[in-house]
C-alpha cells in the first residue's frame, strides 16, 4: 500500500507535541526534589487529575487501534473489554481496596506485600512485575514502529530511538508527575484526534441507526449470542466472559497492576484516592464510542465495494487483512491537512503514554522493592531519586532492546502477551485473601502466588506445544478446540483458581500473623472510612453506584 | 510536588491541555485554508468546526488552570 502523505502543517503538529512534552519535564524538573515527588507525583493530586491519568495510563494507541480492527472482527463484543472488563474492577478498588492501598502509605503494590506477608512474596512479584513492565514497553515500542514504518514509511530505527529518547527525557525530569502530565495531554489528544473520526464516519451514513442496519446480530449485541460458543464470532460463552474476563482478567489486572494503580497513590488524600478509579470509569464506558463506532464503520465500508476503502495486507501474514490499520485509514478519508497531523500525533501520544507509564512504574518497583529492600537498605531519599532516575535510562533502553528482539524473533510477541495471566492473574487472588481473609499466612500467600503463575505458565505452554488434546481442553476451557481468547481467558481463570485454593490449604496449616501486625491492612482490622463529613456529591459510593447504574443500563440497551 | 527556588507550586496541568488544544485548534483551523488531498465531507468543512471548538476548549481549560492557581 502506499504511505500516507504528511503536509508541512502535519509535521508542525507532530514536531509540537514532543516540544510540548518534553518543555513539561523540564519545567517539572524544579518541583521535583524528593522522592514523594518523584515516585508518587507529590502525593498532591485531586481526583480528577489521578482520575484521568488512571485511565490514560491504560489507554494505549495500541489498544485503540486493536480494537478498533477488533471491532470489524468480533462487533460489539469488543465493548465487553470496556464496560464488564472493566467497570466493576474499578469500582470494587476504588470502594474496598483502596482504603487498604493508600492508608499504609506504601509507595508499590509490592509494598503492600512486604506488609501483609513477607519479603519474599514482595521481591516475588517486585520481580516479575519488572519484567514484565519492560516487555510491555519495548513490546509497545516495537509495534509503534511498525505501525508508523507500514503506514507513514517513517524508519524503524529513527521512530524508535525519537520516542524511546523523549519519553526517558521527561520521566528522568520530572518522574510519575511527568508521566501523569503527558499522560492527562494524551487523553485530550485521543479525544480531539480521534473522535472526529467517528463522528464524521456516523455522519457518511446518514445516523447511528444506519450504520448498525444490516450488520449481523453477532455484531450489535453484547449477551444475545453468549448462550453457545459457536453463535458468536469471539467464540466464548457467558460464563467464559463473566468469570474470565469479568472476574480473573480484569479484576486481576485493574485491582493489582501497579501500572495503574500508582496514579491513585499519587492522590492529595483518602477520599481522592478512592474517587479515582470511580471517575476514570466514566471516561472507560465512553471509549466504545470511539474504537467500536470507527469499527463498525470500517466494517461497512469494507463490505461496500463501492465505498473505496480497502484494508492493507497485515504485515505478519500477509494472507490476512490487515484491520488494525482501519482507524489510520478512517483518518485519512475524512481528515483534511491540520486534522492528519492530529490524528497521528494522538495515536503517537498513545504509544508513548503506554511506554511511559511502564517506565515510570517499573523505575518505582525497581527503586523501592528490589534496590532499598535487598541491596541497599539503607539507601538516603536524595540517593533513591538519583536511582530512580538512572532506572528510568535503563528501563527505556532495555525497552529498546525488547523491541529489537520482537523484530527478530516474532514469536516472542505471543509469550509477551499472555504475560498479563501469569502475573496478574494469580496475584488478584492473594490480595483479596490478604485483603479480606485475616487467617491468610505469609506462606500461603507465597506458595499459592507461585502455584498460580506456574499453573498459567503450563497451561499456555500446553496449548502453544499442543500438548493439551481436545478432551483436557474440553476440561479447562468446555470446549474442545479452544479459540485463543478462549484459551486465555480459562488460562488467566485457572491460575486464579489454583492461587486461590493452594494460599487457602497452606493458610490453614500455618501460623498467621497477629491482629496487631495487621492493622490497617485487612478487613475488620481497619478503621472504617468515614464519609459522613461530606455532601452526597462527594461520597465514592455515591459515584459508584451512578457507575454502576450506567453500565448496566448500557449493558441492557446493546443485549 | 515540592515548591520550586522562589517558593512557587506548579502550574496545574488543566493550563497545559488548554494551551495545547487551543494552539492545535488554531493550526487544525489553518489547515483548513489549506490546499489539501480530496476527503470525503470536505464540503461540512471539519477542521473549521472542529479547530474552532478545540480553541473554546482550550481558552477554559487554560482559564481554569490559571484561576486555580492563582487561588493556590
Amino acid at each position: 500500500m502506499a504511505t500516507i502523505e504528511l503536509a508541512v502543517l502535519d509535521w508542525a503538529i507532530i514536531v509540537l507535541y514532543f516540544v510540548a512534552i518534553i518543555g513539561i519535564g523540564l519545567y517539572l524538573r524544579k518541583f521535583t526534589k524528593t522522592g514523594d515527588d518523584f515516585f508518587m507525583g507529590g502525593r498532591k493530586n485531586s481526583s480528577w487529575v489521578a482520575g484521568l491519568a488512571f485511565l490514560s495510563a491504560n489507554l494505549g494507541a495500541l489498544e485503540i487501534l486493536g480494537w478498533t480492527g477488533g471491532t470489524m472482527k468480533y462487533g460489539m463484543f469488543v465493548s465487553h473489554f470496556y464496560w464488564l472488563g472493566a467497570i466493576p474492577a474499578m469500582l470494587f478498588l476504588g470502594l474496598y481496596m483502596m482504603p487498604f492501598y493508600y492508608s499504609s502509605k506504601i509507595h508499590s503494590v509490592p509494598g503492600y506485600l512486604k506488609l501483609r506477608f513477607d519479603e519474599r512474596t514482595r521481591l516475588l512479584n517486585a520481580i516479575t512485575f519488572a519484567v514484565m513492565t519492560l516487555l510491555m514497553s519495548g513490546i509497545n515500542l516495537y509495534l509503534m514502529a511498525l505501525v508508523f514504518k507500514v503506514l507513514l514509511g517513517w524508519d524503524w530505527h529513527l521512530s524508535m530511538w525519537v520516542s524511546a529518547a523523549a519519553i526517558g527525557c521527561y520521566i528522568t525530569l520530572g518522574g510519575l508527575m511527568s508521566a501523569i502530565f503527558t499522560e492527562i495531554v494524551q487523553f485530550f489528544l485521543i479525544w480531539a484526534g480521534l473522535f472526529l473520526v467517528s463522528i464524521l464516519g456516523v455522519m457518511e451514513f446518514g445516523g447511528i441507526a444506519n450504520v448498525m442496519q444490516g450488520l449481523p446480530p453477532t455484531m450489535t449485541s453484547l449477551w444475545a449470542t453468549t448462550g453457545d460458543a459457536s453463535s458468536n464470532a469471539m467464540g466464548v460463552t457467558w460464563l467464559g466472559l463473566v468469570m474470565g474476563l469479568g472476574f480473573v482478567l480484569s479484576f486481576g489486572y485493574w485491582t493489582t497492576d501497579f501500572l495503574v494503580v500508582q496514579r491513585a497513590f499519587s492522590s492529595k488524600d483518602l477520599r481522592s484516592a478512592r474517587l479515582t478509579p470511580i471517575t476514570a470509569s466514566f471516561f472507560k464506558m465512553a471509549l466504545p464510542f470511539i474504537v467500536v463506532v470507527a469499527g463498525m464503520v470500517a466494517f461497512k465500508l469494507v463490505m461496500d465495494p463501492a465505498s473505496g476503502f480497502k484494508l492493507p495486507p497485515d504485515p505478519s501474514d500477509p494472507s490476512k487483512l490487515w484491520n488494525d490499520a482501519a482507524l489510520p485509514l478512517l483518518i485519512v478519508r475524512y481528515y483534511p491537512v491540520g486534522l492528519v497531523g492530529l490524528g497521528i500525533t494522538a495515536l503517537l501520544a498513545g504509544f508513548m503514554a503506554g511506554q511511559a507509564g511502564n517506565v515510570s512504574a517499573f523505575n518505582t518497583v525497581w527503586t523501592y522493592d528490589i534496590y532499598k529492600a535487598v541491596i541497599n537498605k539503607k539507601a538516603t531519599d536524595e540517593h533513591l531519586v538519583w536511582m530512580g532516575r538512572m532506572t528510568t535510562i535503563v528501563g527505556v533502553l532495555l525497552s529498546v532492546a525488547t523491541a529489537y528482539l520482537a523484530m527478530q524473533f516474532n514469536t516472542i510477541m505471543d509469550y509477551i502477551q499472555a504475560i498479563f495471566s501469569w502475573v496478574n492473574a494469580p496475584l488478584f487472588a492473594t490480595m483479596l485473601l490478604g485483603m479480606f481473609w485475616k487467617r491468610t499466612t505469609s506462606a500461603g500467600a507465597f506458595w499459592g502466588l507461585l502455584a498460580g503463575m506456574i499453573a498459567s505458565f503450563a497451561i499456555f505452554m500446553g496449548f502453544r506445544f499442543n500438548a493439551i488434546g481436545p478432551e483436557l481442553a474440553q476440561v479447562l476451557t468446555f470446549s474442545p478446540a479452544p479459540s485463543d481468547m478462549t484459551r486465555n481467558l480459562w488460562q488467566a481463570s485457572w491460575a486464579w483458581v489454583v492461587c486461590f485454593g493452594v494460599t487457602i490449604l497452606i493458610s490453614l496449616f500455618t501460623t498467621p500473623k497477629s491482629d496487631a501486625e495487621l492493622e490497617g491492612l485487612v478487613k475488620g482490622l481497619t478503621t472504617k472510612v468515614e464519609e459522613g463529613k461530606v455532601g452526597l456529591l462527594g461520597r465514592p459510593g455515591f459515584w459508584a453506584a451512578v457507575a454502576l447504574i450506567v453500565v448496566i443500563a448500557l449493558n441492557a440497551y446493546f443485549w | 510536588m515540592s515548591q520550586d527556588s522562589e517558593g512557587r507550586d506548579p502550574l496545574p496541568i488543566w493550563f497545559f491541555v488548554g494551551v495545547i488544544l487551543a494552539v492545535y485548534g488554531v493550526l487544525v483551523i489553518a489547515g483548513n485554508f489549506m490546499t489539501s488531498r480530496p476527503t470525503i465531507l470536505a464540503e461540512t468543512r471539519p477542521g473549521l468546526w472542529w479547530g474552532s471548538l478545540m480553541v473554546v476548549a482550550g481558552g477554559i481549560f487554560t482559564a481554569i488552570g490559571v484561576v486555580s492557581h492563582r487561588k493556590g
